[in-house]
């Protein structure tokens, strides 16, 4: 017998899905994000808008972005054609997104499976937060969920607290 | 070469295995069989037929030969269709009380089949009630439209519309006269109530006119009222329907229709029901099921489960082309049509009594059986056999095949609204508002944004006013109903 860690419910051995409640059992190394407390996020608050410019610039803007993650600052290069989305992979929810971040230690700094994304707007690139747990940054501000935001050269995009610079090419 | 002996079985593979399948089921069965490993005669036998088998099915021309020969001898008959198997557990501890299996069967029409496409005999039975005023009605005319550019000249069309009473005004005929159809249907006026019981019958009556073994019999039926005092015999009809090989797609267009009813109507014929929410979607909605109609290749699947003793179905379910529960009768299921393009998934879930020691053992069979029309010999069958071995101590963590906790995922949350809808039926109003609630959270991480909205609005809603509304009723049921086949933005492989 093996019993659901979220709700309670037993099941047989080998069961995959509680059935009460649609958790994955076979998460042996647990990987549901937890909620950080806020002050360990360095959260300023929302409301401060210190750009000011609005998403809907005209122009080509720039083609791709290269983004240093974490504290070892892997670099990641990606072309602003499509949407890329950051996150962490995990086949059994079937998210799969272009930046994965699990080697960035992503887990622990709270980074979501489906985290945000950053995609090309009327010129501008934007970054949107897809209803992260504990939130997308920029420069310390967090921002809300699905309204996406302008990223500006050197940007420091925080997800977690997993931090990550931004440079448009 | 003796065409007697199914060397396809005797490696355990499909008849369409690729040559590095045979390699490996070749190399796996002589570490089992081979006499420096298993003295016994019965392993003596086995490895010489394993010898002979893969002497013919390694060589590309020798397997050709020897499938021709089994063709003209009758075997085999070269199948319609095409299984495959995904097992949850390639391995299953011994001496464990009981242990939950996972099976997903994929049934796709063979690659040789013929496709030529089946003449259809058709009814549309069209709801022309007073609320279908305006833009509704006006896009049933353009999808009705849509449906009589592709007929073909062998396929047959009738044309029923209802509402207190039913009026037939394109009696069931093939070689259509299309600019007259059209113009038929383009002078619907709207008027009176639902019942729908009156435009069931004379539909059904006129796909009797042109009903044959040989054609796809389907009665399309839209409606966007409730119909009243009538939903007993509207489903006994349909379940007749569904005996005299007539299949029924049920459309409701608003929120104001009984979906238990229209759901049932469908799945007791073998046919599907569909949830319009805008009037803007009825002409896509009747494009997708004639594109569906004529790409049907086979009818009347039944799947047979047959399994070893100490294993037991548990449940089973369709997974594509979009979620429904399976009603498993004597070990038998009906599955309905099979299209090009529609490919069917079925997931079942066992409980596996443990074998005391460690051995391989072949669970289950799994038969499919459906009428093929194009092939000369109609009834068509094909099985595929589930192995498993048991062993005492498992070294790493199972590998689950991705494809499979995929479609449990998407699964779990389809049964997680059914649950809730029982709990509210029975009125459990706060268990079933945490289910919706935490329903929306899997939905979420499955980035189905819109459908967790929903959830979680009629979580609030139910928990204010102890019920949900028409409207979000039907998102959530067809809505996670069809998480099997949202191409997300997200997914890629």
């Amino acid at each position: 017998m093996i019993k659901c860690p979220f709700c309670g419910t037993t099941h047989v051995a080998n069961t995959l899905f509680c059935s009460e409640c649609g958790t994955y059992l076979l998460e042996d190394d647990r990987r549901g994000t937890d909620p950080l407390g806020t002050d360990e996020i360095g959260w300023v608050g929302e409301g401060e808008d210190e750009h000011g410019s609005s998403p809907l610039v005209k122009g080509t803007g720039p083609l791709s972005i290269r983004l240093k993650i974490g504290d070892q600052e892997r670099k990641v290069e990606a072309s602003l054609e499509k949407a890329i989305h950051m996150g962490r992979l995990d086949p059994a929810s079937d998210v799969f997104p272009e930046i994965d971040l699990t080697k960035d230690n992503g887990l622990e700094k709270g980074v979501s499976r489906r985290h945000a994304r950053i995609l090309k707007r009327e010129g501008t690139v934007v970054v949107e937060d897809l209803g992260s747990i504990n939130g997308t940054f920029i420069n310390g501000k967090r921002l809300a969920p699905y309204l996406p935001e302008v990223l500006h050269q050197g940007d420091q995009l925080q997800l977690g607290k997993l931090l990550i610079e931004i440079e448009l090419l | 070469m003796n065409a007697d002996k199914n060397y396809y079985d005797i490696l355990r593979i499909a008849p369409n295995a690729t040559e590095e399948e045979v390699r490996k089921a070749y190399r796996a069965l002589v570490r089992e069989y081979h006499p420096d490993v298993n003295q016994t005669v019965e392993a003596a036998e086995i490895f010489r037929d394993i010898q002979e088998a893969y002497e013919t099915l390694s060589s590309p021309d020798q397997r050709r030969a020897y499938n021709r020969l089994r063709e003209a001898e009758g075997f085999d008959k070269s199948s319609a269709l095409t299984l495959r198997g995904t097992v949850s557990h390639k391995y299953l501890l011994t001496n464990i009380e009981e242990q939950a299996l996972y099976v997903l069967l994929d049934i796709t029409p063979a690659t040789d089949l013929p496709t030529a496409r089946l003449p259809l005999n058709l009814c549309l039975v069209l709801d022309k009630s007073t609320s279908m005023q305006g833009m509704r009605l006006q896009q049933v005319k353009e999808g009705t439209r849509q449906i009589i550019d592709r007929l073909n000249d062998d396929d047959a069309l009738g044309l029923v519309i209802f509402s207190d009473r039913a009026e037939v005004v394109l009696p069931s005929q093939t070689n259509i006269d299309k600019a007259m159809a059209k113009s038929i249907a383009s002078t619907i006026q709207p008027s009176g109530g639902t019942e729908m019981l009156q435009g069931l019958l004379a539909g059904l009556k006129e796909l009797e006119r042109n009903r044959s073994t040989e054609s796809v019999n389907h009665l399309i039926l839209l409606t966007d009222g409730q119909t009243y005092g009538d939903e007993k015999d509207c489903l006994e009809r349909a379940e007749w329907a569904g005996l005299h090989q007539i299949s029924l797609t049920t459309m409701g267009v608003g929120s104001d229709w009984n979906e238990n009813l229209l759901d049932q109507m469908a799945t007791v014929s073998g046919g599907s029901s569909v949830y319009i929410d805008s009037p803007r979607k009825i002409v896509d909605a009747f494009k997708s099921t004639i594109r569906h109609l004529s790409s049907v290749v086979a009818r009347e699947l039944t799947l047979s489960i047959n399994a070893a003793s100490g294993i037991t179905l548990t449940e089973a379910f369709q997974i594509t082309p979009h979620i429904r529960r399976l009603d498993v009768q004597a070990n038998k299921a009906v599955l309905g049509p099979l299209g090009t393009g529609h490919e069917k998934t079925i997931l079942m879930e066992f409980r596996v009594q443990s074998e005391s020691t460690a051995s391989k053992k072949r669970l289950l069979r799994l038969t499919i059986e459906g009428d093929v029309p194009n092939k000369q010999d109609r009834r068509n069958w094909e099985w595929l056999d589930i192995f498993t071995e048991f062993i005492s101590k498992q070294e790493h963590p199972p590998e689950i095949p991705p494809a499979l906790v995929t479609a449990l995922g998407k699964l779990a949350i389809f049964k997680m609204q059914e649950k809730a809808m029982t709990d509210l039926e029975q009125g459990r109003i706060s268990a079933a508002t945490q289910r919706l609630e935490t329903m929306a959270t899997r939905l979420l991480n499955l980035g189905e944004t819109d459908l967790a909205r929903a959830a979680l609005l009629e979580a609030g809603r139910l928990a204010r006013t102890g019920d949900l509304s028409a409207e979000g009723r039907k998102k959530i049921r067809y809505g996670t109903r069809a998480l099997s086949i949202l191409p997300k933005e997200i997914r890629r492989d």
